[in-house]
């Protein structure tokens, strides 16, 4: 039996495990007590990480689109079929681009950007849960620059104040709860803000009800109320004060808001933890407010307290760091800023494209070309059946992956790939810690490993460098993104050795001025409830998930049971609108309507429905473009 | 009667065992991490270890254990087991360990018996080492698993400075010494007085304190702990099954076809009653659905009365294991404590 060391596929905790393999099959997970992170601890995805790449409808050999059906090809008629259609497409000046992917490693997502930038000439590049967490991560940006000062993930267990904006902490993120739950043991108080009522909220010492609307008032209540609390020369890494202390006045500071400002502010450690969807009308405003707050009472730069954004999956830090957004380069770096600029362009030996590229949505809907790679993009965007239709438009669609999803069976070619067991490579996790994949299995049949086709392809669009090793390519990575210099040497030894991405010393947090410190009234008398739809990631979707025997049963046995889907409704509700569990809803708003079955939910406030991310389908023609819309209810 | 073998000659003992089949000893990982491994040589077996966090009953319930090979025949579907006959030698076992697989073995015997797990057991020959310096977190004294055993091992060693004193309980203990029986002497009474002085002085490691579980078996089994007490726990669950991962007495499971060109593996693979779907039933109806129900449920098989009248102990082996894998905070012995006093946290 063989027991290789490598980080966990799943969320962006980045824990380590043992992947365990006989005869070159992989057949269990062992924990590690050694590794920094996971401290002999894993939750259930990680004890069950090895069965979705063993189990699952993988992808041996590659695929190409003809006679109206996906026809087995070797790899070079693939290849040379794949770039012959993209040139022919570049040639006829009609836009191509690529999606890159939170489960794709640094080195896959380095040379996706290089593949797009250097060989396709454009800058339409992007990855897919992007459009989920960047609202966040860019909000955050606001404040503190490129990098938030996160806090690292065991220092959470000795802080005495968490505020977690929550969306299900315990879902996404068990390890981040784990140290929470520690943290709860020594007396921490933890502060959640939310819509509903979760296990986390259960735990804490003071819940802040959110109601889609009152957003603005209730995290920006509590930056009021802290900047009411003697702050002395916490506020002399900040700027922006008298700005924002204006626009604070007519702020109502409750009770409530006040016991958590000093609960923070008297705090030795604190850490401030803000998963996507908070802030349902304005989720970038949000988290600018929840970074000014912890900027304020002064935990950004301090050692044992700080900030981490709760992106769900595995390696959305580095794809981000990766450069993989339209704006970005690698150590994500404006592209139009001009010394990063010129340095990869150096290193390309290439000008880079100057035309703006497209964002994930936007490029679905209008490239003629696109390169997926490791995703199923309509999967995680939020509006699902608008991205599958773009991607059925497609003129020509090629997917990289090593297993089969919706997008690989559409797609005109099809590469097969490297899973996270099969390949050698790196994950940033949400604390910027560059830790080791290892490959325990050898490739699947045809399969290639995702890097070495991916540089194939740089080669083949003159965009090539030769790579003898993945470790070549992430000492290029730390050539290209300065933050990653030297991690290359750090990871070449043996054991778990994780590498910490260099940290910008920011001492100065700059405030934003313009805030919504109203309550915005977003009902009526005709649509008196709340339609949510929740931000927490769809696991059921991934395929590591749903390819797993064990987990595809616990994460999507209610798509089984509800195949229509449904939407929550508190107790309240239920009875006065007589809708019983199993009855359906006609829920009805500005843009349409419709029925869908009802489940009776004791962790909802009155008047607001909830809808899960794996469902949002059944219920888009109410929601719209939102993530909220007010809506009437019946009984459907 | 004991025997001894001195630790100069154990490498040799072990050599003889690698010829006669497979041995199954603790090896430390490039990260440092012990885990039992399979062994091509005496050098990688790791003595100086508390004990290994994953357990070596993997060896007896794989994590993906293929039972059955399915074939597509025309018309017909041939139906062979897969039979693993590897003469095995577990190797430096914990005594909590020892006593797991015993107790994992009395659970498989009962009708009806599983074959495909008693194969493999009955290939296994169990040498165990007694702890003379009792884990930190172990608290084997207190379900009569260590840190010495009187039973459930084949061959039990105890360290005695120059020499191993080898306690023989069994034929498969007798043969694994017959493969190198020159290597073997008989004990001194001095010598069994010593291992006797060290397992007094073993017990006394381990104080006063004892986790209790005779208090909280009699509010289990006569459902004297409140719902609302193991509604306050199940907050405090995680849900990761990490507990059942590494229970030596666990075993839940789940069977799964893995499909390959007109061939099917049927599995055996792990599974933890702690999973929200464990027992979700085909009509949708699953009678655990709640957390608290589930913890219920575990605690009950671990430690009711019910239960221990029919496997004759706790469903646990002190081994501590899950105080240092549980993701949250509702381990054995702090469960075991809260039903005992009726509170949680407070």
């Amino acid at each position: 039996m063989l027991a290789v060391p490598t980080a966990c596929p799943f969320c962006s905790c980045g824990c380590g495990l043992y992947l365990l393999a006989k005869d070159g099959q992989l057949v269990g997970v062992a924990p590690s007590e050694t590794h920094l992170i996971s401290e002999g601890r894993l939750c259930a995805r990680g004890w069950a990480a090895h069965e979705a790449a063993r189990w699952g409808d993988r992808l041996r050999q590659p695929l190409l689109g003809r006679n109206g059906k996906q026809e087995p090809a070797c790899w070079d008629e693939a290849l040379d079929y794949v770039v012959t259609r993209l040139k022919k497409l570049l040639n006829a000046g009609k836009p191509v681009g690529v999606l890159g992917s939170a489960r794709a490693t640094n080195e896959e997502n380095y040379l996706m950007g290089r593949l797009a930038r250097a060989g396709l000439r454009t800058n339409n590049i992007d990855f897919a849960y992007r459009s989920v967490c960047s609202p966040i991560l860019d909000g955050i940006e606001e404040v503190c620059g490129r990098l938030p000062p996160a806090i690292r993930l065991n220092d959470i267990a000795a802080t005495h104040v968490i505020l977690l904006a929550e969306g299900n902490l315990a879902e996404t993120h068990p390890r981040v709860a784990s140290f929470v739950l520690r943290a709860l043991e020594s007396g921490a108080h933890l502060i959640t803000i939310g819509y509903r009522k979760t296990q986390m909220t259960r735990l804490a010492s003071l819940h802040l009800q959110l109601r889609p609307g009152n957003e603005g008032v209730v995290i920006n209540g509590l930056l009021a109320a802290m900047f009411d609390l003697d702050l002395k020369e916490r506020l002399s890494t900040v700027i922006g004060v008298e700005a924002i202390r204006r626009d604070l006045d007519q702020v109502e500071r409750t009770n409530e808001v006040r016991q958590a400002a000093e609960w923070i502010a008297s705090a030795d450690r604190a850490a401030f933890l803000i998963a996507p969807g908070c802030g349902q009308s304005d989720q970038r405003d949000a988290a600018t407010t929840f970074a000014e707050l912890a900027a304020i009472s002064g935990h950004l730069n301090r050692s044992g307290s700080g900030l981490l954004p709760l992106v769900a999956r595995s390696n959305a830090w580095g794809a981000w760091d990766m450069g993989i957004a339209p704006d970005r380069l690698p150590g994500h770096d404006l592209l139009d800023g001009a010394r990063s600029r010129q340095r990869v362009e150096d290193l390309w030996g290439k000008k880079l494209p100057t035309a703006e590229g497209l964002s994930a949505e936007a490029l679905l809907q209008s490239v003629s070309g696109l390169i997926v790679v490791a995703d199923d993009p309509p999967s995680v965007m939020p509006r699902r059946q608008d991205a599958m239709a773009a991607m059925g438009r497609i003129e020509f669609l090629v997917a990289l992956d090593a297993f089969v999803t919706p997008t690989t069976r559409v797609a005109h070619a099809v590469l097969p790939i490297t899973s996270f067991a099969e390949t050698d490579g790196t994950f940033t996790n949400m604390e910027g810690r560059v830790q080791k994949l290892r490959a325990a299995s050898n490739p699947l049949a045809e399969a290639r490993t995702g890097w070495q086709v991916l540089a194939e392809l740089c080669a083949r669009f003159e965009a090539g460098a030769s790579y003898s090793s993945v470790s070549d390519v992430l000492r290029e990575v730390g050539q290209a993104a300065p933050r990653y210099a030297g991690i290359e040497r750090k990871l070449s030894k043996d054991g778990w050795g994780g590498a910490m991405i260099e940290t910008i010393d920011s001492t100065k947090f700059a405030l934003q001025p313009s805030r919504t410190t109203v309550m915005e009234e977003l009902t009526s008398a005709e649509r008196p409830y709340l339609l949510i739809r929740d931000g927490t990631f769809d696991w059921g979707c991934d395929p590591l998930i749903c390819y797993s025997p064990t987990l595809s049963r616990d994460y999507r046995s209610e798509q089984k049971l509800f195949p229509t889907g449904f939407v929550e409704i508190s107790q309240g509700d239920a009875s006065s609108l007589k809708l019983g569990a199993g009855r359906r809803a006609k829920l009805s708003s500005v843009h349409g309507d419709a029925i869908v079955p009802v489940l009776v939910s004791r962790d909802l406030e009155p008047g607001v429905l909830f809808v899960p991310y794996g469902f949002r389908d059944h219920v888009s023609s109410v929601l719209g473009a939102h993530g909220v819309a007010a809506v009437s209810v019946e009984r459907g | 009667m004991a025997l001894a073998i001195a630790k100069e000659n154990v490498a040799r003992w072990l050599e003889k065992l690698l010829q006669a089949g497979e041995v199954v000893a603790p090896v430390r990982s490039s990260c440092g991490d012990v885990l039992f491994s399979t062994i091509t040589s005496a050098e990688q077996v790791v003595w100086d270890f508390p004990n290994s966090l994953h357990p070596p009953k993997e060896l007896l319930l794989p994590q993906t254990d293929p039972i059955v090979r399915i074939t597509r025949r025309g018309q017909h579907h041939e139906v062979e087991p897969i039979i693993d006959r590897t003469r095995r030698f577990l190797f430096n076992v914990r005594s909590c360990d020892a006593k797991g697989i015993a107790f994992l073995t009395r659970m498989q015997e009962m009708e009806p018996a599983d074959a495909s797990y008693l194969r493999r057991s009955n290939n296994l020959t169990v040498i165990s080492l007694a702890c003379t310096t009792p884990c930190q977190l172990g608290f084997c004294i207190c379900t009569d698993s260590g840190p010495f055993l009187r039973d459930s091992y084949d061959a039990q060693l105890t360290d005695l400075g120059e020499s191993y004193l080898v306690e023989v309980a069994s034929p498969k203990g007798e043969a694994a010494v017959a493969e190198a029986q020159s290597l073997f002497r008989d004990a001194t009474e001095g010598e069994v007085t010593q291992r006797q002085k060290l397992e007094d002085a073993a017990r006394r490691h381990f104080g006063e304190e004892t986790c209790h579980f005779a208090s909280a078996m009699r509010r289990i089994s006569t459902c004297r702990v409140p719902d609302a007490l193991w509604e306050k726990m199940s907050d405090w669950c995680l849900e990761c099954g990490g507990c059942s991962v590494v229970c030596p007495t666990c075993y839940c499971f789940s069977v799964k076809d893995l499909g390959c060109d007109g061939t099917w593996i049927r599995c055996r693979v792990r599974d933890s009653c702690q999973y929200s779907a464990f027992t979700l039933e085909a009509s949708g109806h699953n009678p655990r659905a709640q957390r608290k129900d589930r913890m219920k449920r575990r605690f009950f098989h671990k430690v009711s009365a019910q239960y221990y009248k029919r496997d004759g102990a706790v469903g646990c082996v002190g081994c501590g294991r899950c105080i240092k894998v549980c993701l949250g905070t509702t381990h054995m012995p702090a469960v075991v404590a809260a039903i005992r006093k009726g509170k949680w946290h407070e």
